[in-house]
């Protein structure tokens, strides 16, 4: 099992030599560099939630329109909760 | 590739008497679509107009020269998420005890850093082991 980190090094490279499958010119490349340097640079990082804090409850539907409750899960044990973008 | 490297661990997170859970807020039929494609067994959650995410304080708006790219990608956030506002929830992963306490946190304004997975099952690890220990030290 490759490392997460080797993975998504390969994709950055992959993506910022302009290279298929995603072809990406240098202005796209400069454009989504400029946005997570602006986003970094607005401290958003630090006014997520952190260790030590109380995480919100939070009752969603899943895959299959399922409700979630996240309260019930949290009876039988932790919860590895991660948050992405999408799939697009 | 989040979603990927989180199902090669699923079984030894269940094993720790957890549970992954993937938050986004594309809607439901997309969620559906990745579920199947990825054969995940772990759920994915629809954050609905990113309520949860904005709870946690991760969720950013993206600028106009961003929207234009994402759109001109096919990437239409107003239709995947069924509002127009163009907001995305920042990388994260928490793990939270049964206490609802964070006990860890990896957020990223650079979406292409993530902690390794098998990090997140030593610190579950760590954490049923000292849950283990203070119930001892109670009885």
């Amino acid at each position: 099992m490759s490392r997460l980190r080797n993975r998504l090094e390969e994709f950055k490279t992959t993506f910022e030599s302009g290279d298929p499958p995603y072809n990406a010119t240098r202005e796209v490349v400069a454009t989504m560099h400029r946005a997570t340097a602006e986003l970094k640079a607005s401290g958003i990082e630090n006014a997520a939630l952190k260790v030590g804090d109380r995480a919100p409850d939070f009752s969603l539907f899943n895959q299959d329109h399922v409700r979630v409750v996240s309260t019930e899960l949290l009876r039988e044990g932790p919860l590895v909760v991660s948050f992405f973008r999408g799939h697009w | 590739m989040e979603l990927e490297a989180l199902q090669e661990v699923d079984s030894e997170v269940r094993k720790l008497g957890a549970r992954i859970l993937s938050i986004s807020p594309q809607l439901e039929k997309y969620a559906r679509n990745v579920h199947r494609k990825l054969h995940l067994t772990f759920d994915i959650l629809t954050d609905f107009h990113l309520k949860t995410a904005e709870q946690f304080g991760i969720v950013f708006v993206l600028p106009d020269y961003l929207r234009e790219l994402y759109t001109s990608f096919g990437n239409r956030l107003d239709i995947f998420h069924d509002e127009s506002e163009y907001r995305l929830p920042m990388s994260a992963r928490y793990i939270i005890d049964s206490s609802s306490i964070i006990r860890a946190a990896d957020v990223n304004a650079d979406y292409t850093i993530r902690p390794e997975p098998s990090d997140t099952v030593s610190l579950l690890r760590a954490l049923r082991a000292s849950d283990a220990t203070s119930h001892e030290a109670r009885s």
